[in-house]
């Protein structure tokens, strides 16, 4: 699955074990959110910022989306190989130590070159979806809104398919409602666009 | 009212001359960086008779809408008609937080209160911008909010300055130093609540509401102790019994196509869904010191789109609600549109004035400024409503049923007048509104609950091609006209000022800052600010010169560009 080497989910486990059983008024801990991180970095790349294109850039994402995410594949909301085993563990504590340290992390440009005349057209298309009224302008997220600029395109588009074919639902509806609007071709689109900011 | 204008003038000038020589003392025990917040010796506390009598001081600023009424009527006529494009900058204030702004200032004895997206507070000298303090809150780890990291002002009383946080806290901060006095937690941001609201503060009550009516909350009013803030009373605008009276029309008569039947059989099935049923107080409530009362609107039920989970009326959903100040008990309600599935709710905060009734018989109103373009006139006795305006925006198909596919419906989901407040001039019996016009298409999907985070049932999305704008309206509420209608480049949301002077002042997400007569509709005045002038405008009179504040800090909601000044206009030499 994926190609990665495989004991690395239990390599994870380990890591974290050892913090199980530590105080909850650890989660603003920098140091406890630093030494949690170094475990996702296999994946999601030193400090967050991941250069496999199927794994999100973590660096810089809001810490309630993060937080939430890790909350979901825990309690079972949002699905995935590799997540779900290793959420499985966390504690409150340690979801929001993690969001709190991956969110100060500063992310580093993937630079990917998107094609001008689809991302002027996903542009549009994210406009008229009002993306931007949730994930802002620039698309540096807020809250419980995903950060989307300068995220890997291969993820973006498994994330808007997964929602388009309800593969993925956490979402509370609206983007499964938004996507369903979308074609294939929109969607590539928005990718383009999206995966072009910083 | 101009009596009343010239009153306020006469006591300023005494202020003034204690005033002399005693220009703003740097006392060093309160900190490095923290001046006395006073331009007046001791004359810094806010009494309870200042606050009653706000709507004729024409020296402060003290209520987020300028008097308990909230009338955003500014009583003095120095800025008038004749005059107004002699308005010219007298400063500007940056704060450090680029992003949008709300905020009203509120001004007391020559100081300037504003705040910031991410509950900051600072205090300014009002005359010449000088920063005393400022007052940046610790924010929890948790803040869920779904229209930006808003804050609309603060409410002061006695030698206290109230906020609202982001992480659903109330902070008493010291008026003079900025200083946390107390900080009470008011509920649990991980379920979705959070403070964008000024407070207010009457008699020995702090009283705020919440936001979270995107998250499946069930919503509140709350009174608190001004001094220790302990919790005085609970009002949850959601009652056990949600349910009503299965209306099948709003309150224009328009048929809202519910199907009560299904409803009924999804009422068996699932129960009462009051405990997520939403239910925010976005705005402040205001106050009726004669009886007693606070009016204040409920905002939409949650999931904002999907119905289907939430049979009945969903009360006091999308309502006008009065409440007994003491005690926090309901006194009447009226719901303007029941089992909403459009998300256009009740968000303008209320406002309190005389209105004719059907009769022709002058009594207490109410008025709201609706997301559906409407203003509605209540009677403040009963709640019952008295009459609602022309509509002040295109209705369109109104009320189709949200779908799958996405249902064309005007207004869209922004409103109307959105969380904007209103203003009014009641020696004209206008009511000014600023407007939206964002043709959407409506789309429903239904999701169960899903733990604190954004549930609005489906999405919205702007119509491709389709022209949006904005305007400014003055609806005569005596008789529902609407008198004048001043068209803008773009959907409008901050709310207006109105003063004695004839004039109504109102900025654009363009950055554009307008000054109107009052009675035609004329723009006789306008300022590029450089950032989106969405906030609503105050008025405040010191050294005998009167002043003009707004906020240009832009808007999520509307994506306009974000900005971190406070722009103080005065009329040129």
């Amino acid at each position: 699955m994926n190609g990665r080497p495989q004991g690395r989910p239990f390599l994870v486990r380990f890591a974290w074990a050892g913090m199980l059983l530590a105080p909850s008024a650890l989660a603003q801990d920098p140091a406890r959110g630093e030494q949690m991180g170094q475990a996702c970095a296999p994946c999601h790349g030193p400090n967050g910022n991941s250069s496999d294109p199927r794994y999100p850039v973590l660096a810089g994402q809001t810490v309630r989306y993060t937080y939430l995410q890790l909350r979901d594949y825990k309690e079972g909301r949002r699905q995935d190989p590799d997540m779900t085993p290793v959420s499985a563990n966390l504690i409150k504590e340690d979801m929001l130590a993690l969001a709190i340290y991956f969110s100060e992390q500063k992310p580093i440009s993937i630079r990917f070159e998107p094609d001008a005349e689809r991302a002027a057209r996903g542009k549009y298309q994210a406009d008229v979806a009002l993306c931007p009224s949730c994930h802002q302008g620039q698309y540096q997220g807020q809250n419980e809104v995903a950060r989307l600029a300068g995220q890997h395109p291969q993820y973006l588009k498994k994330q808007m398919l997964d929602f388009k074919s309800r593969a993925r639902t956490n979402d509370a509806g609206t983007m499964t409602s938004l996507s369903a609007t979308l074609s294939d071709e929109n969607i590539e689109d928005i990718v383009q666009y999206l995966a072009g900011l910083y | 009212m101009k009596t009343v204008g010239t009153h306020g003038k006469g006591r300023f000038v005494i202020l003034a001359a204690l005033g002399v020589g005693m220009s703003l003392a740097y006392n060093p025990a309160a900190g490095q960086e923290v001046k006395q917040a006073t331009l007046w010796g001791d004359m810094t506390a806010v009494s309870q008779d200042m606050l009653d009598r706000a709507g004729s001081d024409a020296s402060n600023w003290l209520h987020t809408n300028g008097n308990y009424e909230q009338t955003r009527y500014y009583p003095a006529t120095q800025i008038n008609t004749a005059n107004v494009r002699k308005l010219r900058p007298a400063f500007v204030f940056q704060t450090e937080v680029v992003e949008s702004m709300e905020t009203a200032p509120i001004v007391v004895n020559g100081i300037m209160y504003l705040t910031t997206s991410f509950s900051h507070v600072y205090a300014i000298n009002a005359v010449t911008g000088e920063e005393l303090w400022h007052y940046k809150h610790k924010m929890g780890p948790i803040t869920t909010y779904c229209c930006g990291p808003n804050n609309r002002g603060v409410a002061v009383a006695g030698s206290r300055v109230f906020l609202g946080t982001l992480d659903a806290k109330l902070v008493a901060l010291d008026a003079k130093t900025g200083k946390p006095l107390w900080e009470m937690q008011i509920a649990d941001p991980d379920q979705g609540y959070s403070e964008t609201m000024a407070p207010t503060v009457v008699g020995n009550k702090v009283l705020i509401g919440t936001n979270g009516g995107e998250y499946g909350i069930r919503g509140f009013v709350k009174a608190y102790d001004a001094a220790s803030g302990k919790l005085l009373w609970t009002f949850n605008t959601i009652p056990e019994n949600s349910v009503g009276v299965w209306a099948t029309h709003d309150a224009t008569g328009r048929d809202m196509k519910r199907d009560i039947a299904a409803e009924k059989l999804a009422l068996a099935k699932l129960g009462d869904p009051f405990k997520s049923l939403g239910g925010g107080v976005w705005q402040n409530p205001a106050v009726d010191r004669a009886t007693g009362r606070i009016y204040f609107v409920v905002g939409n039920p949650s999931p904002d789109l999907d119905g289907s989970l939430r049979p009945g009326d969903n009360l006091y959903t999308d309502s006008l609600v009065a409440v007994d100040l003491e005690t926090g008990k309901y006194v009447c309600h009226f719901q303007y549109i029941a089992h909403d599935v459009w998300d256009l709710d009740a968000v303008s905060p209320p406002i309190l004035v005389d209105v004719k009734d059907k009769l022709g018989k002058t009594v207490p109103g109410v008025l709201h400024g609706g997301k559906t373009g409407h203003v509605y006139v209540n009677d403040r006795k009963t709640c019952g409503l008295i009459r609602f305006s022309e509509a002040m925006v295109p209705q369109e198909n109104m009320w189709v049923l949200p779908t799958k596919e996405g249902a064309r419906m005007l207004p869209g989901a922004n409103g109307g007048v959105e969380w904007s407040p209103m203003a009014v001039d009641p020696g004209k019996s206008l009511a000014f509104a600023v407007n939206l016009h964002q043709p959407m298409t409506y789309h429903v999907e239904s999701t169960p609950y899903p733990a604190g985070k954004l549930w609005l049932g489906g999405a919205f999305k702007v119509i491709p091609g389709e022209e949006q704008w904005g305007n400014v309206a003055a609806v005569d509420y005596n008789t529902g006209k609407v008198v004048w209608s001043a068209k803008t480049q773009q959907p409008m949301i901050g709310g207006p000022l109105a003063t004695a002077g004839g004039v109504v002042f109102a900025g654009e997400g363009n950055g554009l800052f307008k000054a109107y007569n009052s009675a035609t509709g004329e723009v006789l005045w306008q300022f590029q600010c450089g950032a989106g002038v969405n906030a609503p405008p105050v008025s405040y009179t010191l050294n005998g010169t009167q002043y003009i504040a707004v906020a240009a800090g832009g808007n999520v909601q509307l994506n306009y560009k974000r900005g971190n000044s406070v722009f103080v206009f005065s009329l040129a030499e």
